[in-house]
């Protein structure tokens, strides 16, 4: 229930517009409104602009202009000094609104929350990079992503996308090509070369559990050694230490190597051998998968249609034979798929 | 009274859905059945990644309940009949015989025409 | 209910609300923002401007009782963790002494003696700003996010109207929740709608009484050049070749005008000469075809013509260097422009709208017929652009295509999705998360704001 605005000695229509007048730089006011009195009351707001408005009546025109207010004043005069150089875009960079007031800020495309930067995409270069690294090359991709500083689900990603991308310049399918020019241009970007000191972005990422984010104290004795997993286990019984959760944990295992005196040469093949076999494992199981899954299907080829005919038993059905996940339209059960308010939107597509 | 195997549709307007169901001949096509074995969706689909065009159908089935309810003689209509044969339940009704080898094509095409 | 609730004044300039929107109006509510409420009112007062200003941006169009039924209290966060070193400590040292881990050297605390988890930034995680994050799963904000509209509510249309798919499938439902590995993509020609320059009322005023006119230059051409077939038949083989050459001369004039034009600007009028242009050299070429590759200098300039064609594409510190070059003829040649600039011949600066045509018979002198560098890769430039982006009276945008104004203001794509914008597709990786030192969702508001507005959101006024 919205709140008693009129009873309240401080109405949030005040509020408001407390938060909204937010102090404008003067290079942003126009230049005949700072010598102007300021007045924060609207109702004197049509006296104050009717002389303005009367001044820039063209001299032949008998006919009263409509009058413009304070606020509709003042964006005219912005677009025309500061929104000047939003309308066009022109070189080869972001051009984001908080370089009006703060030039030295980099990237921040909302002026009053400095968390949210606009980080580097990748560039057309850096795709096509990633994409011969693991298509043409062959690297796995936990290798692509250590050698890149990208996060392996980008690294999927973008060559997912650039596997489209080829099939329909094969097609020869319509593509917004001067849109993809002109968007790159807008962006920060990195194109993943050695130049570039900052890594493109964290690619061992640990998620953190809710759980963690409490203050525990356990006592133990100082003699005891309390690692990574005695920590774990003291926040909860199934919370995993970060070693188990690590995205590239080969990467763990070769800086190991490094640190018992193997060289990095060496550490670094063992590296590449190990990310190919968990890759290789990963396909592997994804197969076994999926051909366990295909075994229950018998597949039978007429002329116009394939029919996949799965086993299935149909006595599992529940007490009542209403189980949920029993197949087959269930009778005697409400089946309320046009009822308003009811979530029908699907949670997955295949 | 004969007990049947047949098809109880389901779904929406334009798009069906069957229960392949085991029930009494005389009861009404989507009356709670004996029992459900399985289901069918008439409506072809594509797969996600696949661009050859080729469309499938899917169907559920319990084989070990149909084949139960055929030896007891339950008789499966001409559209269960056509299901229960892809898996090899009952034998096809209409079964595609191969054309004889020393039958000349020609002949063929002129029975068509007629 | 399946009405949505209309707003007037949606980018008010005295309520100042904020939206999800590339609009220059909103362009300047968001500048005039400020990042903290006034601590005047009641804490509940507080709560409720905050939650006021924050939904106006994030997802205005979807109820406040389906939002509040997708918020979640639970914020989510990530840290890096240098794999370097987690193999060098197992987190004990973190623990030693007092617990807090042991002072390398008594009384003197050294950071860079310390065993720390370097890779995340010195600060605080913004949890406050997540507060909105489970918006930024849903399938129109995503397509917002990824620069494929101009704002929420028209992706949320593209969604409707089934121009995006979800992994290949068309999906019209805009409250999809996005899951991560999720590929949505957009029909490219709605995103040139959604993100191009507006038709103008007054090019459209101006194009449509010249299409007919258009149509009949088409058609002239078209006889002209049967006409020229039909002389080719006719005519014979030297007759032929002096025909050609003119053709082609007149042709290099009529570029090299266009070049020095382009040299100074380019403007609409130039493009559409080049276009005209590009047409003039297919007609050529046709005829250089029909009347045989004996003759060496005709030959020599339909290779000049060719390499054209193949030259690479202006880099822009290529450019740069044209300019000074153009610069420094500039100055030291005043004095020549103005001797040749004769008021009897023809000003070449100034694109003439009847400008000479392949059939007419003008005597042009032979040093100007040859391209030199510069301008053969600009006009290799301008044609290769035309190629790209062609003007097409048909599409509902300007054309060619240019950006809509102000959007490089709003243009930037969070972390959690990966785009590829030639093909109008983004994977969404995983849920946005809170980093130390940042945050990945786009509000405009301040911590304060955030918090306030998270608060309201908990039940517990």
């Amino acid at each position: 229930m919205p709140p008693r605005i009129r009873s309240s000695n401080c109405p949030p229509q005040q509020l408001l517009l407390n938060y909204l007048d937010a102090p404008l730089p003067s290079s942003l006011l126009p230049l005949h409104r700072s010598s102007a009195p300021s007045s924060s009351s609207p109702s004197c707001r049509s006296q104050q602009t009717s002389p303005q408005c009367q001044q820039q009546t063209s001299s032949f025109s008998t006919s009263q202009p409509r009058e413009m207010t304070k606020p509709q004043r003042e964006f005219r005069a912005f677009l025309k000094r500061m929104g000047k150089q939003f309308e066009k875009h022109e070189g080869n960079g972001p051009k984001y609104l908080c370089q009006v007031h703060q030039p030295k800020v980099d990237n921040v495309p909302f002026p009053s929350n400095k968390s949210f930067k606009s980080e580097p995409v990748l560039s057309s270069r850096a795709r096509q990079t990633i994409w011969e690294a693991v298509m043409l090359k062959g690297m796995p991709l936990k290798a692509v992503s250590a050698q890149y500083q990208v996060d392996m689900r980008r690294v999927a990603a973008v060559v997912r996308l650039m596997e489209i991308e080829k099939r329909m310049e094969r097609e020869n399918a319509a593509m917004a090509i001067p849109y993809a020019q002109a968007v790159e241009k807008m962006l920060p970007r990195a194109n993943l070369d050695s130049s570039e000191e900052e890594p493109f972005e964290p690619i061992n990422d640990v998620h953190v559990h809710s759980f963690t984010m409490q203050q525990l104290f356990v006592p133990v004795s100082e003699s005891r050694e309390f690692t990574r997993k005695d920590a774990a286990k003291a926040f909860g019984d199934h919370i995993l230490p970060p070693d188990h959760k690590m995205r590239i944990p080969e990467l763990v295992d070769m800086e190991k190597a490094i640190l018992n005196g193997i060289p990095q040469e060496k550490a670094e093949q063992e590296f590449l051998k190990q990310t190919r076999e968990s890759e290789r494992r990963f396909a592997e199981s994804q197969k076994y998968v999926a051909a366990k899954k295909d075994a229950k299907k018998s597949k039978v080829d007429t002329e116009r249609f394939e029919f996949r005919i799965e086993n299935f038993n149909s006595e599992a059905v529940g007490k009542k034979g209403r189980a949920r996940n029993a197949v087959g339209w269930r009778y005697g059960v409400p089946f309320n798929d046009r009822q308003r308010g009811l979530y029908k939107i699907p949670t997955s597509v295949g | 009274m004969v007990v049947k195997i047949r098809l109880a549709r389901f779904g929406r307007t334009n798009s069906p859905f069957y229960n392949i169901v085991v029930a009494h001949a005389r009861t009404a096509r989507n009356s709670r059945p004996l029992e459900v074995i399985g289901t069918y969706d008439p409506i072809p689909k594509k797969d996600t990644y696949d661009e050859s065009g080729r469309l499938h159908k899917d169907i559920k089935l319990d084989i070990t309940r149909a084949k139960y309810w055929i030896g007891v003689g339950a008789q499966p209509t001409e559209t269960a009949t056509r299901l229960l044969s892809m898996v090899g339940i009952v034998d096809p009704k209409h079964q595609k015989t191969p054309p004889r080898k020393s039958t000349p094509k020609k002949e063929k095409v002129v029975t068509v025409e007629a | 209910m399946r009405c949505e609730r209309r707003i007037l004044r949606y980018h008010s300039l005295k309520r100042g609300r904020v939206r999800q929107t590339w609009n220059k109006y909103n362009m300047y509510n968001l500048l005039r923002l400020r990042n903290s409420i006034s601590s005047m009112g009641t804490f509940f007062q507080q709560k409720w401007a905050a939650k006021a200003a924050t939904r106006a941006y994030h997802g205005e169009h979807i109820k406040e009782k389906q939002w509040e039924r997708m918020f979640s209290r639970r914020l989510l966060s990530a840290v890096n963790m240098d794999p370097a070193y987690m193999a060098k400590y197992d987190g004990s040292e973190q623990a030693a002494g007092r617990g807090s881990g042991r002072d390398v050297k008594p009384g003197k605390w050294s950071k860079a003696q310390v065993a720390r988890n370097t890779g995340n930034a010195e600060a605080l995680t913004p949890y406050m700003q997540m507060t909105f994050a489970p918006q930024e799963r849903r399938l129109d904000i995503a397509v917002y996010r990824a620069l494929f509209a101009s704002s929420a509510r028209q992706a949320r249309q593209f969604v409707v109207h089934g121009a995006v798919k979800v992994n290949g499938k068309k999906m019209q439902h805009p409250g999809y929740l996005l899951n991560p590995g999720d590929l949505f993509q957009v029909d490219p020609e709605k995103v040139m709608i959604a993100t191009g320059r507006k038709k103008s009322s007054k090019s459209e005023s101006l194009s449509t009484p010249k299409q007919p006119a258009a149509e009949e230059e088409a058609e002239t051409a078209e006889e002209a050049t049967e006409a020229a077939e039909q002389s080719v038949e006719e005519l014979g083989p030297e007759q032929l070749q002096a025909q050609h050459l003119e053709g082609l001369k007149l042709l290099h004039q009529h570029a090299k005008k266009i070049i020095e034009a382009n040299k100074e600007k380019l403007s609409g009028g130039h493009k559409k000469e080049i276009r005209e242009l590009s047409q003039k050299i297919k007609e050529a070429m046709n005829r250089a075809r029909k009347a045989g590759s004996d003759v060496q200098e005709t030959g020599d300039d339909m290779q000049n013509l060719a390499t054209l064609m193949s030259h690479l594409e202006l880099t822009p510190t290529e450019r740069k260097e044209f300019q000074k070059q153009q610069e420094q003829q500039a100055s030291e040649a005043p004095a020549a422009e103005t001797t040749s600039a004769s008021p009897s011949a023809p000003t070449p600066l100034s694109p003439s709208p009847d400008y000479p045509q392949l059939k007419t018979r003008t005597p042009v002198p032979k040093t100007s017929t040859k391209f030199d560098k510069i301008e053969s890769q600009i006009l290799k430039r301008l044609l290769e652009e035309e190629k790209i982006n062609p003007y097409d009276p048909s599409k509902p945008y300007a054309t060619p295509w240019r950006p809509r104004p102000y959007m490089s203001a709003f243009a930037f794509i969070p972390r959690y999705l990966e785009v590829n914008p030639k093909i109008c597709a983004a994977v969404y990786l995983r849920h946005p998360v809170a980093r130390p030192g940042k945050s990945e969702i786009p509000t405009p508001f301040g911590t304060q704001i955030s918090q306030l507005a998270f608060n309201w959101y908990l039940r517990r006024r």
